[in-house]
């Protein structure tokens, strides 16, 4: 019927492990700068970070990474934070004593705390900084001004997650800081004493205040958080990496007359950026590869442009 | 497909068009659902129904407090004041930012930010911008003393027993 005949099963065996392999190492290891560029262009996790930055921003006194410190304290809180949570009960009979038991009796358990512990005070400090970096390098000018008001609201989750997480051991420090704590609350014109009585749930601090405190340290703030973050860190690539002086993106004289010779026109997925390569490099350069691993590597663009605006035919503008 | 033009209203200069009115009606509709949605949340975090200390209690019979007491209940947060046939029960949360005073020589102490007050609640030092509220007290039919801590009375105001 056919010449192609099944492989024998054994034949298959054999192949089987490599198959496996092949299948999750798709493709070689570049070996090229371009390559390079192209991996961290196409994977989802790589691609947070650019193919391409900064000489200033390669200097680890430039923003001493407070930054990126504040996120990853904020990884390790929420690891350990879900791993407290399978032994925690936000209750006030029982917090007390499982906080004890998370102490002295769960495996791992007083490492776990003492993570979480030591971790967020080092996050409200780190988020501190970072903003005391931010504002002394002057980076909050436009056209970073917006990125500036997302790190204020950061900084204001990021004490209000502290100030929540502080009531949850439920000992006599935690009760009494929140009773403080929320007076001063209650000292907020007009809508003080409402304001008040909403994060408590009571007149005093009780059970409904802790079971409060809990769902809005545990669920609540954190995707707040994450979001913020997320928007956070998307606006620092969209503002043109980090802040540096003004002078640092005036190229000199030499440079500006270097041209792109690589960069074959079948690696061009549009026109514009054919003409782009085709220019001095000037302003744009920083990013310049990041333009010619364009075409062959993503779907975008490398396929019949036949999109049309949304607002056209789904939206009621087409009614 | 023919797809109409954009710019269709405009060349209808001001007439009210099935666009335009579809566009205010989904625009009211999303806001007004924006508002609706604040505002009910809003009123659903605000409890209705509280389940710790309540307002009113009874506190038992008069002869629990002899002359001269000055007895500090923590839980309720108020202390029972008997001076012969007077009765009286005053705050005992610091009117600075809520701690428990604690009963001492010369009236009550709050041991958070220092805050002093005489015996009958009247600030003589520290933080407290206020004097400590005293509260209606009143005999119930079975003979059980009730301290209602939603009504505020004027201080030195006893209830004779």
């Amino acid at each position: 019927m056919s010449n192609q005949t099944a492989p024998s099963p054994w034949k298959s065996l054999v192949e089987l492990p490599a198959n496996v392999w092949h299948s999750i190492f798709r493709n070689p290891l570049p070996s090229s700068d371009l390559g390079r560029a192209s991996t961290s262009f196409t994977n989802f996790f790589l691609h947070l970070h650019p193919v391409k930055v900064h000489r200033n921003s390669l200097k680890a006194s430039y923003t001493l990474g407070l930054g990126l410190i504040s996120f990853f304290l904020f990884f390790i809180l929420v690891v350990t934070g879900v791993l407290l949570m399978f032994y925690y009960v936000p209750s006030t009979t029982q917090a007390y004593d499982r906080m004890l038991d998370l102490r002295g009796t769960v495996a791992f358990g007083i490492f776990l705390r003492n993570m979480h512990r030591w971790s967020a005070h080092g996050m409200v400090a780190i988020v501190f900084l970072h903003m005391c970096r931010v504002f002394l390098t002057g980076s909050y000018k436009p056209p970073r001004e917006f990125n500036w008001v997302l790190g204020v609201l950061l900084l204001l989750v990021t004490l209000f997650m502290s100030f929540t997480g502080y009531l949850l051991p439920w000992d006599q420090l935690a009760f009494w800081a929140i009773t403080v704590g929320t007076s001063i609350a209650g000292y907020a014109p007009v809508f003080g004493k409402q304001i008040k009585f909403i994060l408590l749930g009571d007149s005093t601090v009780g059970q409904e205040a802790l079971l409060r405190f809990y769902v809005l340290h545990v669920a609540v703030l954190p995707a707040i958080l994450s979001l913020l973050a997320a928007i956070h860190f998307w606006r620092i690539r969209k503002d043109g990496g980090l802040s540096r002086p003004a002078e640092e993106d005036a190229l000199p004289a030499e440079m500006a007359e270097v041209q792109i010779v690589q960069g074959p026109a079948v690696v061009m997925a549009t026109s514009a950026a054919a003409v782009n390569a085709a220019k001095p490099v000037l302003q744009k350069r920083h990013y310049g590869i990041q333009g010619l691993v364009r075409g062959p590597f993503t779907k975008v663009g490398n396929v019949p442009d036949r999109s049309v605006s949304p607002g056209r035919i789904f939206l009621w503008r087409s009614l | 497909m023919k797809i109409p033009a954009r710019n269709a209203v405009e060349e209808n200069g001001d007439a009210i068009t099935r666009r335009r009115v579809l566009a205010w009606f989904s625009g009211f509709g999303l806001f007004g659902s924006l508002i609706i949605t604040a505002l009910s949340n809003l009123i659903f975090i605000k409890p209705r129904a509280t389940y710790g200390q309540p307002n009113r209690f009874s506190i038992g019979k008069p002869e629990d407090f002899p002359s001269g007491a000055r007895v500090s209940l923590d839980t309720q947060r108020v202390c029972i004041v008997r001076d012969g046939d007077k009765l009286a029960a005053i705050s005992t949360t610091c009117t600075h930012l809520g701690c428990i005073v604690s009963v001492s020589e010369t009236g009550f102490a709050c041991p958070c930010h220092g805050s002093r007050y005489d015996q009958d609640g009247n600030v003589t030092g520290g933080p407290a911008p206020r004097a400590l509220p005293w509260y209606q007290v009143s005999l119930a039919p079975n003979g059980e003393i009730e301290v209602d801590k939603d009504n505020e009375i004027e201080a030195g105001s006893y209830l004779r027993v």
